[in-house]
């Protein structure tokens, strides 16, 4: 129930627009990539579907990680901006649940976006290399995969901006994230593993050294790790305030 | 009343805003990598460059091509969301102040952010080139009137840029366009300034000029020269627009 309330909150927000849009957007990117650059990519040896991945993924993460930051912070501002927060306290409902019933429409949408985005890819393969091939087990392969390793960040999106009650500095913190992951080296695999990095990963290259199990238990205990900081958060609130 | 006193009411309104903190921690963070990779600034891969230009370029790159627009959108939703929750806009523009003004003053706190931000940049440039000098025993500090003007024109060439990301912000209702409209126009300008329209995007500007001074530290990476013609018109008259537009259209959406 508090999921479909939440989902009729971000009704008047743009909220789901703006995902469709970038999701759109970001969906063009690697068909323009390969519409002005295709031979510098067909003559590449490998599996399409990877060389693609790898030329693109960088882009189009890029755009997933900006809109969550941008989602997150939209949905707490939301109850912070008219006090609105202080009623759905009042309510009885937990607020883990309402936090939880956020975090479960931004995971939908994400799982939404990148599954198209692993399509268009594959098929952006079919259409320019010869010796593509389909398979509908790998697309469902990389897009969980994808899907998994960018939980942590957004998750930890969601706790930042539901502890900070103004908007620019839960927003200023998610691009300043942004912005040390881009500077620094991202083939160390340990920097690899922190939230807002770890989305940047594709399956072939975490495949290729063989961590994949070792990366998506890690992904999955930081999810668990931001969502119990959150519940810490809940209940020591009222020594913040 | 007075342009100036209300530009000091604006400061003012954003004194606890902790937007401070905000725009030293990436200036601080951008150095870090490159005091602790200092050595890979004598490994040029044959670009012929000196490793203190070097230094000052790389270190130069990810804060002219993401942050100053990404702080320059924080910075916008300060000035627009501080207001907002008290309902304090409309007490704002319920005043016999000249709405006009107060965009214009608003705008300016803006730019004067950005400027406070550009001195962070030069102090902090100082400190890690010393810094790296005394790891590596090379002397990676440059020129102070080099640095100074050259800092000074990328932030410079971040003013239209501001003017849109202003006018976004008073134009567009919902926060989340106005800043995912933002941050999604930074993502492409490392592409737009290969192609010959970049003059047409003000958000490619200060990466622009970081580039010809690339071009200019190291030739044959990227032209030396700045086409004046048609950036210099073209980014007056964007910026013009930006504010004529954003000054029409400030508290219209509150007045409804």
């Amino acid at each position: 129930m508090l999921f479909l309330l939440e989902a009729k909150k971000i009704k008047h927000t743009g909220y789901l627009a703006a995902f469709l849009l970038s999701g759109i957007i970001s969906c063009i990117f690697p068909i323009i990539h390969m519409l002005v650059r295709a031979e510098t990519f067909t003559s590449l040896p490998g599996n399409p579907y990877v060389i693609l991945i790898n030329a693109n993924w960088k882009m189009m993460t890029m755009f997933n990680i900006l809109i969550v930051i941008c989602g997150a912070c939209i949905m707490y501002h939301t109850e912070y901006a008219n006090s609105g927060m202080l009623k759905m306290v009042t309510l009885p409902v937990n607020s883990i649940h309402l936090f939880f019933s956020k975090f479960l429409i931004t995971a939908l949408l994400l799982a939404g976006i990148i599954f198209s985005q692993i399509t268009v890819l594959v098929g952006c393969a079919l259409h320019w290399f010869p010796n593509a091939s389909f398979d509908f087990i790998s697309i469902l392969k990389n897009t969980g995969f994808q899907w998994l390793i960018f939980l942590p960040t957004a998750m930890l999106m969601l706790f930042l901006s539901s502890v900070c009650k103004n908007m620019w500095i839960s927003l200023g913190i998610g691009i300043i994230m942004v912005f040390t992951v881009s500077i620094f080296p991202q083939d160390n695999f340990v920097v690899s593993l922190f939230p807002f990095c770890s989305p940047y990963q594709t399956l072939a290259v975490v495949d290729e050294n063989s961590h994949t199990q070792f990366f998506c238990m890690s992904c999955i205990i930081q999810t668990v790790l931001f969502y119990l900081a959150e519940v810490l958060y809940l209940k020591t609130r009222r020594s913040f305030t | 009343m007075k342009f100036l006193s209300l530009l000091f009411i604006e400061l003012k309104k954003i004194r606890r805003s902790k937007i401070l903190l905000i725009l030293i921690i990436p200036v601080i963070i951008m150095w870090i990598p490159s005091i602790v990779n200092a050595s890979m600034n004598f490994d040029v891969h044959d670009i012929p460059i000196t490793p203190e230009n070097n230094f000052f370029i790389q270190g130069f790159m990810g804060m002219t091509w993401f942050m100053i627009p990404a702080t320059l959108v924080i910075a916008t939703v300060l000035l627009t969301q501080t207001e907002q929750s008290q309902n304090g806009i409309l007490k704002m523009l319920s005043l016999p102040v000249s709405t006009i003004r107060l965009c214009l003053a608003k705008f300016i706190v803006l730019v004067l952010l950005t400027i406070l931000q550009m001195l962070f940049c030069i102090i902090t440039y100082y400190a890690s080139a010393i810094i790296a000098s005394q790891l590596q025993d090379y002397n990676f500090v440059l020129n102070p009137l080099f640095v100074c003007t050259n800092v000074l024109t990328l932030y410079l060439a971040a003013i239209p840029m501001a003017a849109v990301f202003w006018m976004l912000s008073v134009l567009v209702k919902t926060p989340i366009f106005s800043v995912g409209l933002g941050l999604a126009s930074i993502v492409p300008s490392v592409l737009i300034i290969n192609t010959k329209l970049w003059f047409a995007y003000p958000m490619s500007y200060p990466f622009y000029l970081l580039m010809i001074q690339y071009g200019k530290a190291a030739t044959g990476i990227y032209s030396s020269q700045i086409d004046w013609f048609p950036w210099f018109p073209v980014s007056i008259l964007i910026t013009i627009l930006a504010l004529i537009l954003s000054c029409i259209r400030f508290g219209t959406l509150k007045k409804r």
